[in-house]
């Protein structure tokens, strides 16, 4: 199968996928007995009027099995229906917030990725001394450590008690946002030339990004540690050495290349579930991206901004297994996609 | 070697975070005021809209009451007086019914354009006519106006003929449903159309206020900066800004509060120790016009018992509403003697102001064996009444203070024989019980205020279906209630309103509906560089009147 074909097929798979996560998601938040149009109208004050043009709105009135038809009908004309938490069409809140979470995971995993591969290598090369134990330690540490600990503890100390960090937000308060190019203030800063957003923007990501990936850091440290160590044991590393290739290129161009799919793989995912939302590091920063969407709409009863979010995860997670798919055939060129 | 730096390092790091601390122990002097000319509040929950003719929530009409104005409004934490705001002075006829408002000259929207009669007309009618798609609130306005209410006397006058009179009319001015828009500026951008919503006005509001929108970031922030033409102009102290900053999580906003980022900030009453005692912050208890109840269903499916006038007396006897205050409120809140707050006009009228019912189990008891319900139901081996009945009480999942309220409430109620159980939902799950069944008995809710004007308060618990009112149906129906209610609500004449209010009064709370347990007291800490802030339970935020200074 070529590789192409390969594509193609797994982003067909998405059809069934998102059919699956609809039915799931509508028949939860439908067949508990509630009265969803009163409560978007304003609950005990709610008029009628507004009652009955979202119970219309909703189709409400109709059995179960024709509302999650015309739900699937908006899905295909790419309407996800309305948040009545936040007055607006779904596909525009996640329009908004998708860009936030996509900077902060892209950040977060650029503390992750390069330190963890790297503290990796260096614990498994250096087995059993002083650096393989502090990396051992890091890596304990952060994936032991609950998020939201962290993120108040980092809050606490960098922005109230050595106050050198903001506590929270995207961009400076009452700062203007770079015009929306790509929804990613770094990125749009630089295009549109403003360096003051540019500064701010990267500024407020140190905390959350550092906190997002300090514990994906961990996962990956210990996932190249282990398959580094595998790895080394092998006897193409032993006959490299004995050839006398130098060390480094026994570690990086032998070694790191076939322990890297491992770590491809918990990275990809990693990215995935970092994408579909961070929801404890977005509140507790105060991020607004999907994470804290998400939290929202739960909370508000927003069975719109819910449905819709989770569809978009279940694209996500699919999209991000997709791309760890290819990326083995890429470092590993025994690897075949499609299995053919 | 290289342990012995890092050592050094974390060392280092904690004794500059203790050596801050004590440093900031021994400063006297006051910290540096952050963000002098900006005011910067932080809360939770985001605007819904900023078009004053569709806004029926309280984050929305925050910025709202900043960029518009309208004809008359109120002052500090006066609640009692209207004063002029871009009407100057008004007059009402005899019969109550037509009012006629001389308007200020010379004022200007945030665009330039003139503001004139003809704005007011359109405003007003504007809100009838769109109808509120999205909020439903256009029945303010609509209880006393339609579209043919509002004439234009000339530029400067403008008349409002009442479809009926009403006592709470000039009430119903100050709220955010009663703000003035440009009528130009509507036009060009959408009009106004039947039914329907409009979308630029949601997002792009334009008034004659204080201030005009700089930018609204979703669940991020709104910024307001000031309207030049402003014509209550800008000699004196005012922010040059405002921003008001959403965000969810309490701790951040306490850490906010105190590093000095937010000069206001939402704290939860649990929370409030967390900044009580601390330098720089003052926290400070208002009375709310926010009121806690336990509705009871007089038509519960599952409980008879409680179509009995003199049981839901005995159960208003079995509430301990001091300890709640105590316990569920941690003391920041108040008795409430009746449907009226305290600070709302005619809330003497209930018991002089003093509450009904106290808790007395012995006079719970009393009272339930008198109406004949005897303890003759064993249920290992404790005696209960009712048969056995199960009095259920239902509260909306993750409401702390009415779990902590419902659990002291069911012990009360083991203590006089009654069985009892807590049940927590979700509030569609809630509203459904509570609008399309009865199956449920008793639910403890929670009310804020529409507009300053009893009415808002007494119908919606007292009034019956009859007359379009009990909002929580409760069942509950007296025909003199009712009447007394009207009678109040369509006189114009302070006397008769006030004796037909202490008139319902009397009846209802020998019977009632409700248990009213406690009035809130409305907190939000802020830094002590903040000035000339008040807190006014109809109109908050007056942001045009604060600045940040040390006195």
């Amino acid at each position: 199968m070529k590789t192409w074909e390969f594509i193609v097929r797994r982003l067909l798979l998405l059809i069934p996928v998102i059919i699956g996560v609809t039915i799931i998601t509508f028949t939860v938040s439908h067949v508990i007995p509630a009265d969803p149009a009163r409560a978007f109208a304003g609950g005990p004050k709610a008029q009628p009027d507004v009652i009955e043009r979202i119970t219309k709105e909703l189709h409400l009135n109709e059995p179960i099995w024709i509302q999650y038809f015309y739900y699937l009908n908006d899905i295909v004309h790419f309407n996800l229906g309305k948040s009545y938490l936040e007055s607006r069409p779904v596909v525009d809140s996640l329009a908004q917030y998708f860009p936030a979470t996509l900077e902060l995971t892209i950040f977060s995993m650029l503390i992750a990725i390069p330190l963890g591969i790297v503290g990796g290598i260096i614990s498994a090369v250096r087995r059993n001394k002083l650096s393989d134990h502090i990396t051992r330690i890091i890596a304990i540490v952060g994936y032991s450590l609950p998020i939201f600990w962290l993120a108040l503890m980092l809050q606490y100390v960098f922005a109230y008690q050595i106050p050198i960090l903001p506590l929270e937000g995207r961009l400076a308060i009452g700062m203007n946002a770079p015009s929306s190019i790509t929804g990613l203030y770094v990125i749009d800063s630089i295009i549109t030339g403003n360096l003051d957003t540019l500064a701010s923007s990267l500024y407020h990501l140190i905390l959350p990004a550092f906190t997002l990936g300090f514990a994906t850091l961990a996962l990956i440290l210990r996932m190249t540690r282990s398959s580094m160590l595998e790895v080394m044991g092998m006897d193409y590393i032993r006959t490299g050495r004995a050839k006398g290739l130098s060390e480094r290129t026994v570690i990086y161009k032998h070694a790191l290349r076939n322990a890297l799919i491992p770590t491809v793989t918990v990275t990809g995912l990693s990215f995935g579930s970092l994408l579909g939302g961070a929801v404890l590091t977005e509140t507790i920063f105060n991020w607004p991206g999907m994470g804290r969407f998400a939290a929202r709409a739960v909370l508000g009863f927003d069975f719109s901004a819910v449905m819709g979010f989770t569809i978009l995860v279940a694209i996500i997670y699919v999209v991000a297994n997709l791309i760890v798919d290819i990326l083995y055939a890429v470092i590993d060129p025994r690897v075949k996609l499609g299995g053919g | 070697m290289k342990a012995g730096v890092l050592a050094i390092i974390i060392c280092a790091m904690f004794m500059t975070i203790a050596l801050s601390g004590c440093t900031q122990q021994q400063e006297e002097e006051k910290p540096e005021i952050k963000n002098p000319t900006t005011i910067v509040r932080y809360d939770i929950g985001d605007a819904k809209t900023l078009d004053p003719a569709d806004c029926y929530d309280t984050a929305s009409s925050e910025p709202i009451f900043s960029i518009y104005d309208t004809l008359v409004t109120y002052k500090g934490n006066d609640t009692l007086t209207f004063y002029p705001c871009l009407a100057t002075d008004w007059t009402v006829s005899n019969d109550s019914l037509t009012w006629t408002f001389n308007l200020r000259n010379n004022v200007k929207f945030s665009n330039g354009n003139d503001f004139t009669a003809e704005d007011v007309k359109y405003s007003l009618d504007r809100v009838l006519t769109m109808g509120a798609p999205e909020s439903g609130v256009d029945w303010i306005l609509g209880q006393c106006m339609d579209t043919n209410s509002t004439t234009v006397i000339d530029d400067y006058t403008v008349q409002i003929k009442l479809t009926q009179s009403y006592g709470g009319f000039l009430a119903l001015m100050p709220y955010t449903v009663a703000a003035i828009v440009d009528k130009d500026y509507v036009e060009a951008n959408g009009g106004v159309v039947a039914g329907e919503e409009n979308v630029w006005m949601k997002e792009h509001p334009m008034g004659t206020g204080p201030y005009i929108l700089d930018h609204w970031t979703r669940a991020t922030e709104i910024v307001l900066t000031r309207n030049p033409t402003y014509w209550g102009g800008w000699a004196g102290n005012h922010p040059e800004r405002v921003v008001i900053k959403y965000a969810d999580e309490a701790a951040t906003r306490i850490l906010a509060l105190k590093n000095g980022d937010a000069d206001f900030a939402y704290i939860p009453y649990a929370n409030l120790e967390d900044v009580s005692g601390e330098k720089n912050i003052v926290v400070h208890p208002f009375d709310s016009y926010d009121v806690a109840l336990l509705a009871i269903n007089t038509k519960a499916s599952n409980n008879q018992y409680l179509s009995d006038g003199r049981v839901r007396k005995a159960l208003s006897y079995a509430f301990d509403y001091n300890t709640a205050i105590e316990t569920a409120w941690n003391g920041y809140a108040a008795r409430l003697a009746g449907a009226i707050p305290k600070g709302m006009p005619y809330y003497d009228t209930q018991n002089n102001g003093q509450p009904y019912y106290n808790y007395d189990l012995a006079m719970a008891e009393q009272l339930l064996d008198d109406a004949g319900y005897a303890k003759d139901y064993e249920l290992d081996g404790t005696m209960y009444r009712f048969n056995g009945t199960t009095l259920r009480l239902f509260y909306n999942a993750g409401n702390s203070e009415r779990e902590t309220m419902a659990v002291m409430f069911r012990a009360a109620l083991d203590d006089i024989g009654i069985l009892s159980s807590i049940i927590a939902e979700g509030w569609p799950q809630l509203l459904h019980r509570m609008y399309t069944t009865d199956d449920w008995d008793t639910m403890f809710i929670g009310w804020g205020p529409d507009y300053n004007d009893p009415d808002d308060y007494i119908a919606p618990f007292m009034g019956s279906a009859d007359i379009s009112q009990d909002t929580y149906n409760t069942g509950y129906m007296n025909a003199t209630v009712d009447a007394k209610i009207l009678e109040g609500k369509y006189s114009a004449d302070t006397a008769v309103r006030a004796a037909a209010y202490k008139a319902a009064y009397d009846i209802y709370i020998q019977e009632p509906s409700f248990i009213f347990l406690v009035q809130r007291a409305y907190i939000r800490p802020w830094r002590d560089w903040v000035q000339n802030y008040s807190y006014n339970p109809v109109r908050e935020w007056y942001f045009y009147d604060y600045y940040k200074a040390y006195p």
